[in-house]
């Protein structure tokens, strides 16, 4: 690959102030507390591909997605997205530009989309909002156009969103990601509140679009088979750093980073009927106060001294000391 | 075989509303032997927790038990009035719901609400019931019981507290656990601590679960049998490794194929078309005809009744040997 990727990463970071209020830090004499979100990610996406970023509750995927679309300011590092850099001031112009280009899709269809808005203003919103084409005939037609394209009927733009199931909606929410034309599409668990059928129809239709229209997404999900289905490439993310990098499939038969391999161990499977299975050590530790070294390492049953003292950097898609010296049994 | 601990017949579960009445449950039967996991999986509106409230007696008004019969142990138990369910719940017949923290009195230290429940139902003193807490924390693998059971609520993490659950639904030593949802909160690697956990007791106590979740993949690794439901009926029923292998209810075929795997290589999932119909609009005859891909005339007007086929239960017209030879033959081709 010669090419530029179409989405870099680099090296993003975001502290959140956790602290109590002043009075009280000062009364109970504490320190301010930071939590590190997301402490150092990077990755690239190509074009046309599906990225996918997994990983358990308090991981920093969630985040991450928001920084990259811009929604939330990154304390540290640089996101930049078809050469135009979203975190420097000095291109805001065409960071404009590039923004309508890029849309997201968010978990809950029933908090995304504005109730007391009719379907079809929603979908024309960012329509008008980035002036995409002009006239009233013409946007409706393009909203009639789009509700097709997801499998809704034109005629459902004078309904209201309270009228749709949970499926519909999360088809609407794609309908509206797609109005202003957008070519890379942040999708934070995009099916976790719909059932299993419907996350089945979902899942088909972002292929569908992904394939017709060309569109790269950026795919955030704590599901490990729904991500298997989904993604071109997988980084398993655990507090807040990206532990592995791998090609979808590969992950899968080829997990390498200790905390992986434990998460594929831990997923109840249709194909795990009557199996048995080791079972899982511990919790993820407190964010606030992350072990020491690799974050990792009091669950790790391959520890060793360096893990509790030097936090491991990403080497050939993995960040784990032992895989790199060669400890780790494949 | 012995008497089952929980039998159900007919259940019929209506909601009286303004715009009529809605039938949640219609006619669900089946039997839970002693020490079985039954998984029921389902979507939402299925009837899934509906069916666990009917059996523990917690059906809010304007929903009521409208026709059929619950037995626990041989005993009716439907029709018993409030204060003689009020001493079966709990005791005989514990309960562990999907979000553990509300389930807990943010206000009560873990140990107070774990001695009340074992003091309610049983005869231990205060200083008993407190040692009795101690091992039930550690049994549902806390660490530390002894320091743990004077913490309140928000200092235990998810998993803890769905531990707690378990430890509370366990005081009395039930014969019977309606499980709903209960790992659907929790993250992966912790919800398969909890699988593991309940999977542990029922073998140790012989205790009997009714493990209600849409999560096939945790039904696929805990339940010993497991029932489809579908808009208030059960579609199929029958031993855990046989329904998710080889189901044979057109619906259960299009729901194990809509789940996506972390082994095997679907390239598009199995979609069924369109979505499960609202409670006040059951279609006639079977409730999966409209979206079935097998459907037929006597689908549209005669709703199927659970038929045996190969060792397990299906409610289905094309499993329907005398009827319908021609397509059973084709379908088991």
């Amino acid at each position: 690959m010669t090419e530029r990727p179409f989405v870099e990463v680099r090296d993003l970071r975001r502290v959140f102030d956790v602290s109590k209020p002043w009075l009280n830090r000062m009364l109970e004499r504490q320190d301010k507390q930071f939590l590190k979100a997301v402490d150092g990610v990077s990755f690239d996406i190509r074009k046309g591909e599906t990225f996918a970023l997994v990983g358990e509750s308090g991981s920093g995927k969630s985040t991450v997605a928001r920084m990259v679309v811009g929604l939330l300011p990154p304390s540290g590092g640089a996101v930049s997205i078809d050469g135009i850099s979203m975190t420097d001031r000095a291109v805001s112009q065409e960071r404009q530009r590039l923004r309508r280009r890029i849309q997201m899709i968010f978990q809950d269809p029933y908090a995304s989309l504005n109730p007391r808005w009719r379907v079809g203003r929603i979908i024309a919103e960012p329509i008008r909002a980035f002036d995409v084409i002009q006239g009233e005939q013409a946007i409706t037609a393009r909203v009639g156009e789009l509700l097709t394209l997801v499998g809704l009927h034109p005629d459902d733009a004078k309904k209201f969103p309270h009228e749709f199931s949970g499926g519909q909606r999360q088809r609407i929410a794609i309908a509206r990601a797609l109005a202003a034309d957008a070519e890379f599409i942040v999708c934070d668990e995009p099916t976790s509140a719909l059932d299993v059928s419907v996350q089945a129809q979902i899942l088909n239709l972002m292929r569908d679009l992904q394939e017709r229209l060309g569109l790269t997404y950026l795919f955030i999900s704590h599901n490990l088979a729904v991500v298997r289905h989904m993604a071109t490439r997988i980084g398993v993310m655990y507090l807040g750093r990206l532990v592995e990098v791998s090609e979808g499939k590969r992950l899968f038969s080829d997990p390498r980073h200790p905390y992986t391999r434990m998460l594929l161990e831990a997923v109840p499977d249709l194909a795990m009927v009557g199996k048995p299975r080791e079972g899982v050590k511990g919790e993820i530790p407190n964010p606030i106060d992350p072990p020491s070294g690799c974050t990792f390492h009091p669950r790790c049953p391959l520890v060793f001294d360096r893990c509790r003292v030097e936090a491991p950097a990403v080497i050939d898609g993995v960040a784990c000391h032992a895989v790199n010296q060669g400890r780790a049994a494949a | 075989m012995t008497e089952p601990v929980i039998s159900v017949r007919d259940l019929t579960v209506e909601f009286v509303t303004r715009r009529g009445t809605l039938r949640a449950l219609d006619k669900v039967s089946f039997d839970v032997a002693r020490g079985e996991v039954l998984g029921v999986v389902g979507e939402s509106g299925a009837g899934k927790s509906v069916t666990g409230s009917a059996i523990i007696g917690l059906i809010d008004p304007p929903g009521r038990i409208a026709g059929g019969e619950i037995r626990l142990a041989g005993e009716r138990i439907d029709n018993l009035p409030q204060e003689r369910m009020r001493r079966i719940r709990g005791k005989r017949i514990g309960m562990i719901f999907q979000d553990p923290l509300t389930s807990l009195n943010p206000l009560y230290r873990v140990g107070e609400q774990l001695v009340e429940t074992i003091r309610t139902h049983t005869d231990l003193d205060a200083a008993g019931a407190r040692k009795r807490a101690i091992a039930l924390l550690d049994e549902v693998g806390i660490p530390a019981p002894d320091r743990r059971i004077d913490g309140y609520p928000h200092e235990f993490s998810g998993g803890m507290r769905q531990r707690v659950v378990i430890a509370l639904a366990l005081c009395a030593e039930p014969d019977f656990i309606i499980a709903d949802e209960p790992t659907t909160a929790l993250d992966v690697s912790v919800q398969a601590q909890i699988i593991a956990l309940i999977k542990r007791l029922c073998k140790e106590r012989g205790t009997s679960v009714m493990l209600v979740t849409h999560d096939m993949g945790v039904i696929a690794e805990t339940a010993d049998r497991v029932a489809v439901m579908y808009a208030g009926r059960i579609a199929e029923i029958g031993p855990v490794r046989d329904v998710v292998k080889a189901p044979l209810h057109p619906y259960a075929r299009g729901l194990m194929g809509a789940i996506p795997s972390i082994e095997g290589d679907a390239e598009r999932l199995v979609q069924i078309p369109g979505a499960m119909p609202r409670l006040s609009n059951i279609p006639r005859g079977c409730a999966f005809n409209p979206r079935c891909g097998e459907v037929f005339e006597r689908c549209r007007v005669e709703r199927p009744e659970l038929i045996d086929v190969e060792g397990r239960q299906v409610a289905c017209h094309l499993y329907d040997r005398e009827h319908q030879p021609a397509r059973t033959g084709e379908i088991a081709a």
